[in-house]
C-alpha cells in the first residue's frame, strides 16, 4: 500500500478546529517553529555527531524482513506513530531501525515468560494476530483495508479486546504484543532529530552544557514554543487518550493476564 | 605531575584511553596468565567489583576482575543520545515472569565496565538505621548480621570517593551532610519543592546524588545535560569506571573485559580454585585463582552459582541452604507524570536533584509496615513516549499530541520498599545463551504488604504532584533496582554468606554486590553496595593470606584503611573531612 496521498485524502490529515479544514503536510509540524537540533551538530562530541548524522543520512537496509513483511509492518507503524502532517520528504523512516534490531537479534534484555521470542512476533505471530483480527472484524486482510478500518483493527489490540474467536492470547497476552509493537515505533520515530524539533527537545548538549535549568526557559539556540490548536484526522481513531493510571501495579491494570502465568 | 589545575582537556582519538574529557588510562595493563594462580579473580566490575579490586590491588593482592562487557573508552563508545546507549545495558537473554513480572536491560542491569554505576542517575542515599533490623521491629523481611554502625564509616568514606553532592545537612536517618555542595535546581525539583513544601513535607535539595557539582582532579563538573543514563561522557558522575578502576590499574589490577564467566571449578578439598570463562572470541579458558569473589549483580551473581552446580553442591554451589537466587528484590518504582501550563524542560540537569524520606519510616497510622521516598526523575523522549502509553493508553495521533507537550511535564519517582520473599526468585530456564549456558529465569510476585504500601505511596506522590500546581496527574506502574538473591545472614541455614559476604560453604569463595542485601529500605542501592565492598575488602586485606590457606572463619571486625582510598579522596584539602 501506498503511503496516502494527503491532496486526495484529507479526512487524513489534522484539522484546524476553528474552520474545521485540514492543516496541509508541513516540514516541521510542532510549537517550535524554526528549531533545528541538527543546526547544532557542530556543538556536539565527534561520537554523538557520527550517530545521529548517520540515522538521518542514511538508514539501515532492510535485512531482516522480507519485502512483505516490511510493507506489512509499514502499514502497521503507520497507525502507531501517522506522519501525514509530514511532507514525504520530512517523513521519519520507522521500519528500518526495527529491521536492525531484529537482523542483530537484539532485545531489551529480556524476555516475558509468556510472550514467543521477538524474531517470531515480528516474522510471523504478530502478523497472524492482526490478519486474523481483520478477518474477523472485516472478512479481509490487514492491508486490503481502508485506512479508516486500519485503524479500528489495531484500536481493538490497543483496547487488549481483539474479537470472536481470535486465538491471539493463546499464543501472546495481547498488552505486551501492544507494549512492543509501540515501543519500538517510539525508538525509531523519537530518536529522530526531526522529531526532537517537533517537540521542542534539546538533543545532545556535550560538550556545551545546558545552563538555562529553571522555568523552562530555552538555551539561547532554542526557540521560545509557539502553541496553536489542531484537531485529529476525521478518520483516525487513535486520538483518545485517556486516564489510564488508576491501578497502582501493572497486574491491576492488566489482571487477566496473570492467571496465565506459569 | 606537571598538569594543569584542573586537568588537560585531551582531543578524541588521540589514541589514549579516555575516561572523560581529561582521565586517561595507560594501556596496556598488566596481565596475568590463565595458568598464574592469582589471589582474587573478580567476577564482575561493576559497582561493587569496581571498589574490590581498587582495594585489593592497591593493599597489594595479585587481582584480576573479570567483566562479561566491555572496558569503555567514554569519548569513542559513549553517546549523548537515548537509543544510541542501548550497549550500557544487560541484552543477553533473560526470561522474566511471576504475577508480577519485572522489566529488566535497561532498568536495572548494566554491562561493561563500571556495571550498574555507568548507567544509574546516581541518587546516593544511605539506608537508615532501621533497616538493618526490619524483622526485629516489624515482624517482617529479615534483620541484617550487622548494624548502622558498622557501614556508616563505609558510607562516609564512599561518599567521599565518589564524591556526593547534596545539602549540608540531611534529616532522615542518621543525620548527616554531604563533601560537596548542592546542585542548582532543574524544572523537576523545584516541582518537587512546590509540591512538598505546600503539604508541609521537607525535602532535600540538590541531591544527595554522586555528581561533581564542582571540579575534582581529572573529573570536570557536571553540565547539565541530562544523560545520566546514557553514560556520563562528561566524567562527572560518578561510576566505578572513572572513581576506582583507573586506580586498581596504576596499582597492578588486571580487568579483563569482554569475558564471560561460565563456572566456578571446586577443587577436591571443597575449595574453588578458579573460574572457566569464555573471551570476546567465545575461547574457553579456565584462570586459576586462590580466591574468587562473585560480584555479578542480583541476577547474574546467583546465576552463576546454578550455573557451577557440582558433585556435592548439585543445587548451586554455596547453596546448602537453598537460598541462592531466592529473597530477589525491586523497590516500587512508580512514575508519577504532571503536566504543568507553563514549561519545564525536564531533560535539563541530572534526572537525580531533590528527594524527600519523609515516609521512610514505618508509621503504626498506616495499614503496612516500612515506607517510601519520593525522588526527582526526568525521563528523555523515548522514554518518557513509553510512560504515556502506560500512562495514558496513547498511540497514534494522541500519542504525537503527548509527545508534543513533553516540554510541559514534570516526573516524580515513587521508591518503595517490597519485602524479600522467597518465592521472588533466580532459577535457571531451559533457554540457553550465546555460551550455551543456561539464562536466568526471574520470578516476581507482589504481596499483599507491598501492594498497600505500594497503594499509599503512589496516591501520596500523586497528592505532592498535584500540589506542585500540575493541572493533570497521571502514573506508570514500574519497578526500580534490583537487590537479593543471595542474602546475607548470621544464620548458614537460611543465607548465601556471612556479614564479610564469604559464602558459608566455601571458604574461599565470595559473594560481593547487591545481591547479599537481606533488606533494601527505599534508598536507591548503589552506596550501599559499594560500602559493602569497601567493607568486605577491608576484612580480606585483614585477614591476609589466612583466606587462601585456611578454612577457619574469623569475623573479628576489619580496622578501616582509608588509605587504601583512591589518591586525592581523601585527607588534607578534600572537602569536609
Amino acid at each position: 500500500m501506498n503511503p496516502p496521498d494527503p491532496n486526495t485524502e484529507p479526512d487524513l490529515l489534522p484539522r484546524a478546529p476553528a474552520t474545521g479544514q485540514p492543516i496541509l503536510p508541513t516540514q516541521q509540524p510542532g510549537y517550535y517553529p524554526g528549531y533545528n537540533t541538527l543546526g547544532q551538530q557542530k556543538f556536539w562530541d565527534a561520537a554523538t555527531r557520527r550517530l545521529v548524522v548517520q540515522r538521518v543520512a542514511s538508514p539501515p537496509p532492510l535485512r531482516f524482513f522480507s519485502e512483505d513483511q516490511a510493507r506489512f509492518w509499514k502499514a502497521v507503524f503507520d497507525h502507531l506513530l501517522p506522519q501525514t502532517d509530514r511532507t514525504p520528504d520530512r517523513q521519519i523512516p520507522l521500519i528500518p531501525p526495527l529491521d536492525r534490531r531484529l537482523y542483530e537479534n537484539r532485545t531489551a534484555g529480556y524476555r516475558f515468560e509468556n510472550m514467543p521470542q521477538d524474531r517470531d512476533v515480528y516474522g510471523s505471530i504478530g502478523i497472524e494476530a492482526i490478519d486474523r483480527e481483520a478477518q474477523e472484524q472485516y472478512g479481509k486482510p490487514f492491508l486490503a483495508l481502508a485506512w479508516p478500518e486500519q485503524d479500528l483493527v489495531l484500536r481493538a489490540m490497543h483496547d487488549g479486546k481483539p474479537h470472536g474467536t481470535n486465538d491471539i492470547r493463546d499464543r501472546m497476552p495481547v498488552h505486551r504484543f501492544w507494549q512492543l509493537i509501540v515501543q519500538d515505533a517510539i525508538e525509531a520515530y523519537y530518536a529522530h532529530p526531526w522529531a526532537w524539533d517537533e517537540i521542542g527537545y534539546g538533543g545532545p548538549a556535550y560538550p556545551r552544557a545546558y545552563t538555562r535549568l529553571e522555568r523552562g526557559e530555552p538555551e539561547p539556540w532554542e526557540v521560545e514554543e509557539q502553541r496553536y490548536a489542531w484537531d485529529d484526522p476525521s478518520a483516525a481513531v487513535s486520538g483518545e487518550v485517556h486516564d489510564a493510571s488508576q491501578h497502582s501495579f501493572e497486574s491491576e491494570q492488566h489482571p487477566h493476564h496473570v492467571a496465565r502465568s506459569r | 605531575m606537571n598538569k594543569p589545575l584542573f586537568g588537560a582537556f585531551e582531543a578524541p582519538g588521540n589514541g589514549k584511553h579516555m575516561l572523560g574529557p581529561i582521565q586517561h588510562i595507560d594501556v596496556p595493563m598488566r596481565r596475568f596468565r590463565d595458568s598464574e594462580e592469582v589471589d582474587y579473580l573478580v567476577v564482575g566490575v561493576g559497582s561493587a567489583g569496581g571498589v574490590l579490586v581498587q582495594r585489593l590491588a592497591r593493599a597489594g593482592f595479585n587481582v584480576v576482575g573479570l567483566e562479561a562487557g566491555p572496558f569503555w573508552d567514554t569519548e569513542r563508545d559513549w553517546v549523548s543520545d537515548e537509543v544510541g546507549s542501548h550497549k550500557l545495558y544487560w541484552e543477553d537473554p533473560r526470561v522474566t515472569g511471576g504475577s508480577d513480572p519485572l522489566a529488566l536491560g535497561a532498568n536495572n542491569s548494566g554491562k561493561g565496565v563500571g556495571g550498574g554505576s555507568v548507567h544509574w542517575a546516581a541518587f546516593t542515599p544511605r539506608l537508615h538505621p532501621s533497616d538493618f533490623e526490619v524483622y526485629t521491629r516489624d515482624g517482617v523481611g529479615a534483620d541484617w548480621p550487622i548494624r548502622y554502625e558498622d557501614i556508616r564509616p563505609y558510607y562516609e568514606q564512599i561518599e567521599l570517593e565518589m564524591p556526593v553532592a547534596g545539602p549540608a545537612y540531611f534529616p532522615w536517618g542518621y543525620p548527616h551532610g554531604y563533601p560537596y555542595g548542592p546542585h542548582p535546581m532543574g524544572g523537576v525539583g523545584d516541582a518537587l519543592i512546590k509540591g512538598c513544601t505546600a503539604l508541609g513535607i521537607p525535602v532535600s535539595i540538590g541531591g544527595p546524588v554522586a555528581i561533581l557539582s564542582g571540579s575534582r582532579a581529572d573529573r570536570p563538573h557536571c553540565i547539565y545535560r541530562g544523560f545520566c543514563i546514557q553514560g556520563c561522557k562528561v566524567g562527572a558522575k560518578a561510576s566505578t569506571l572513572v572513581t576506582h578502576v583507573p586506580d586498581a590499574i596504576r596499582k597492578g589490577a588486571e580487568i579483563r573485559d569482554r569475558c564471560m564467566a561460565g563456572r566456578i571449578e571446586v577443587g577436591p578439598h571443597g575449595r574453588v580454585t578458579g573460574v572457566h570463562y569464555f573471551d570476546r572470541e567465545d575461547r574457553l579458558h579456565f584462570q586459576k585463582a586462590k580466591a574468587v569473589i562473585v560480584a555479578g549483580y542480583a541476577i547474574e551473581s546467583p546465576r552463576l552459582l546454578l550455573n557451577s552446580a557440582c558433585p556435592g553442591h548439585d543445587n548451586g554451589l554455596a547453596n546448602s541452604s537453598g537460598t541462592v537466587g531466592r529473597y530477589l528484590m525491586a523497590q516500587a518504582g512508580n512514575i508519577i507524570l504532571g503536566r504543568f501550563e507553563q514549561l519545564v524542560r525536564m531533560y535539563k540537569a541530572p534526572p537525580a536533584h531533590a528527594l524527600t524520606e519523609e515516609f521512610y519510616e514505618t508509621d503504626p497510622s498506616r495499614n503496612f509496615a516500612r515506607g517510601f521516598a519520593i525522588q526527582t526523575v526526568a525521563p528523555l523522549p523515548i522514554a518518557f513516549g513509553k510512560q504515556m502509553v502506560a500512562a495514558k493508553g496513547a498511540w497514534g495521533w494522541g500519542l504525537r499530541r503527548e509527545m508534543m507537550d513533553y516540554n510541559h511535564w514534570a516526573t516524580f519517582g515513587f521508591l518503595g520498599e517490597i519485602l524479600p520473599w522467597p518465592e521472588n526468585r533466580v532459577t535457571l530456564a531451559e533457554e540457553r545463551d550465546q555460551f550455551g549456558l543456561p539464562v536466568a529465569h526471574v520470578s516476581f510476585n507482589l504481596h499483599d504488604n507491598d501492594k498497600k504500601l505500594i497503594h499509599f505511596g503512589k496516591q501520596k506522590t500523586m497528592e505532592v504532584m498535584a500540589a506542585a500546581g500540575a493541572a493533570e496527574v497521571v502514573q506508570e506502574a514500574r519497578f526500580a533496582h534490583l537487590v537479593g538473591a543471595c542474602r546475607m545472614g548470621a544464620d548458614a541455614r537460611t543465607s548465601v554468606v556471612d556479614q564479610f559476604c564469604r559464602t558459608h560453604d566455601v571458604p574461599n569463595l565470595f559473594v560481593c554486590d547487591g545481591s547479599v542485601m537481606p533488606t533494601q529500605g527505599s534508598a536507591n542501592p548503589g552506596l550501599t553496595i559499594q560500602a559493602i565492598a569497601a567493607r568486605t575488602a577491608d576484612y580480606l586485606i585483614a585477614q591476609g593470606e589466612t583466606i587462601f590457606t585456611s578454612n577457619r572463619r574469623d569475623v573479628t571486625p576489619p580496622p578501616m584503611h582509608r588509605e587504601l582510598a583512591p589518591p586525592d579522596t581523601w585527607g588534607h584539602g578534600v572537602p569536609r573531612l
